[in-house]
């Protein structure tokens, strides 16, 4: 199980079970890399056992919601244009 | 004639050494807020800076936090006594960037020390660089706190250095807001009509003059501006991925590109304002092409929040001193500008002759209607016998003289900032900011024998008594 963050700019309970985000998340993993993020597309449930990975959810403003989510990585984009 | 001053970083910390305004840590310290921390810390508290030695994860690594926060730091940033009173060092600020601009010096890549390592394409990796996460809660590293960007024009020579924060995002990646109203934005939107890469070098650990000189509000180009404040050119070396030029004496550059109409999510972060105002949201992107360093770089940290960091005293400084030159050169026969730290330069206090009526509108006019005007929203009017520096002075003014109707005049339709705090979530996107003026001022037309008198030991004391009680001080008892 690996733990990432990501966040949202809305309210913790405005987030709906199994939303599906295209959007950032970062690796928490300690180490040089932490902090690393990656533009993906994710589903979160608000229970932490439901998918493979811990997520944690920061608010717009960097508040952390303590209770932690779980989350299902379905793809990594990559955000930049081709060659750059 | 050259003025006494740092040629990088390394001396400066020396001297700050030996003025008794740092503090060598010699304790292992964790990038991940510990190092925050202690630099949040040493901010609020007015400390010495903290110098770092041993960094977990960065051996080779070593951190200068909060490098001018505090007056005394700017004095010897400047080559002046550490006690050197406010007034004193903004006049020599002053004498040395009234003159003419100093051109750079190209130096040879061989005599520069940034280039002591050079690591390109693959091989420059943003996670080997020491970049810490400053705030619990901030959006990600923050590699950029206290450095500049170097950026050019696309379609005339003129070149920008400029203080953008930026964020790490990836191995390659950095993002940070670059404002439409800011030198950079500009540049920008012409790159971005023509969908090319912009080409920016970061320079991290800087000397401290050409840090002062980035974040002055001059209309001079801050490289030749960063010469006139050390007397002669700055040196400068060619970047190893384009044509911009980046100063030889600094620890670290970080050389790439922006990508024009490609936006990632940056932020929220620990902000000047004392918030974190502005949230996560969609800005610019930077992709690294190559960084060149010294062979035991010195990463440079600044620790915005509550006052007071390097940003408010610098940005309060700088913009009090370029509305002083704003408001002279307009013949308004003012006393004296300064913006105080704490405000965190949203708050001008301006000193003047009241010789003709709504001298104070013309002024709050004046200020909020130039090219800095977005910073601040507030601007207080006093006469000329009260001291500007002086807080309790000036608290008592606008207590007193400002009258609570006539003597506040509110603008509703002027320019802000996304980062003002107590704007509506409306009021940030727009970058929309009402202004008002306090007016602590008795109107000229009052009859003289109508006009209250100041009840002050300098006011209503003969010059005799008052020799006499101040001569007498100590043996009357009073320490000082």
């Amino acid at each position: 199980m690996s733990t990432y963050d990501t966040f949202i700019n809305k309210d913790f309970e405005e987030l709906k079970e199994d939303e599906l985000i295209e959007g950032v998340i970062r690796e928490l993993t300690p180490g040089k890399k932490k902090y690393k993020s990656m533009y993906a597309r994710f589903k979160v449930s608000k229970e932490p056992d439901k998918y493979p990975n811990r997520l944690f959810i920061r608010l717009g403003r960097g508040q952390l919601v303590q209770k932690p989510c779980s989350m299902e990585i379905l793809e990594f984009i990559n955000p930049f244009p081709e060659g750059v | 004639m050259s003025f006494r001053y740092y040629k990088d970083n390394r001396e400066y910390i020396e001297a700050l050494r030996k003025s008794g305004d740092l503090v060598d840590i010699h304790e292992e310290v964790h990038w991940d807020l510990e190092l925050g921390a202690i630099i949040r810390r040493v901010c609020e508290k007015k400390a010495p800076a903290a110098f770092f030695h041993k960094i977990t994860d960065y051996p080779n690594f070593r951190a200068f936090g909060a490098p001018i926060a505090t007056y005394r730091r700017l004095a010897v940033a400047l080559g002046l006594e550490p006690e050197t009173p406010i007034p004193k060092i903004a006049e020599e600020y002053t004498r040395r960037t009234k003159g003419q601009p100093i051109k750079p010096k190209i130096i040879d890549k061989k005599d520069a020390p940034c280039k002591e390592v050079i690591l390109l394409g693959e091989d420059a990796d943003l996670f080997d660089l020491l970049a810490p996460m400053v705030h619990d809660g901030d959006g990600g590293r923050y590699i950029g706190t206290w450095h500049f960007v170097v950026a050019k024009d696309l379609d005339t020579d003129f070149v920008n250095w400029g203080m953008y924060r930026q964020m790490v995002y990836d191995e390659k990646t950095m993002v940070g807001p670059i404002l439409p109203f800011s030198d950079m934005g500009k540049m920008l939107t012409k790159y971005a009509a023509k969908n090319l890469l912009m080409p920016f070098a970061t320079v991290i650990g800087p000397d401290p003059l050409s840090a002062i000189a980035s974040s002055a509000p001059s209309p001079i180009d801050e490289v030749d501006f960063a010469g006139m404040l050390m007397g002669e050119p700055v040196e400068l070396v060619k970047c190893e991925t384009s044509d911009l030029y980046v100063p030889a004496h600094a620890e670290i550059i970080i050389e790439g590109v922006i990508i024009p109409n490609v936006l990632l999510d940056e932020a929220p972060f620990g902000e000047y304002t004392g918030y974190r105002t502005s949230p996560r949201d969609k800005r610019g992107v930077y992709r690294v092409r190559a960084i060149t360093m010294r062979k035991d770089p010195i990463m440079t940290v600044s620790n915005m929040g509550t006052p007071t960091d390097e940003g408010q005293l610098l940005r309060s400084f700088t913009l009090g001193l370029e509305m002083e030159r704003l408001l002279r050169d307009q013949g308004i026969p003012i006393t004296g500008v300064y913006m105080w730290p704490e405000s965190t330069h949203h708050l001008v206090v301006v000193g003047v002759k009241p010789i003709y009526a709504n001298i104070a509108t013309q002024i709050g006019q004046l200020v909020f209607g130039s090219k800095l005007g977005p910073w601040f929203h507030m601007v207080v009017v006093v006469d000329e016998g009260t001291d500007i520096y002086n807080k309790d002075e000036v608290i008592h003014a606008l207590c007193t003289k400002c009258h609570p109707k006539r003597g506040i005049r509110i603008e509703e339709h002027g320019v802000g900032t996304p980062l003002n705090p107590f704007a509506s979530p409306e009021e940030r996107l727009y970058g929309r900011a009402p202004k008002v003026i306090f007016d602590c001022l008795f109107p000229p037309e009052w009859p003289k024998s109508m006009v209250p008198i100041k009840v002050s030991f300098e006011n209503v004391y003969p010059k005799e008594i008052q020799e006499k009680v101040l001569a007498n001080w100590k043996k009357y008892g009073f320490p000082d």
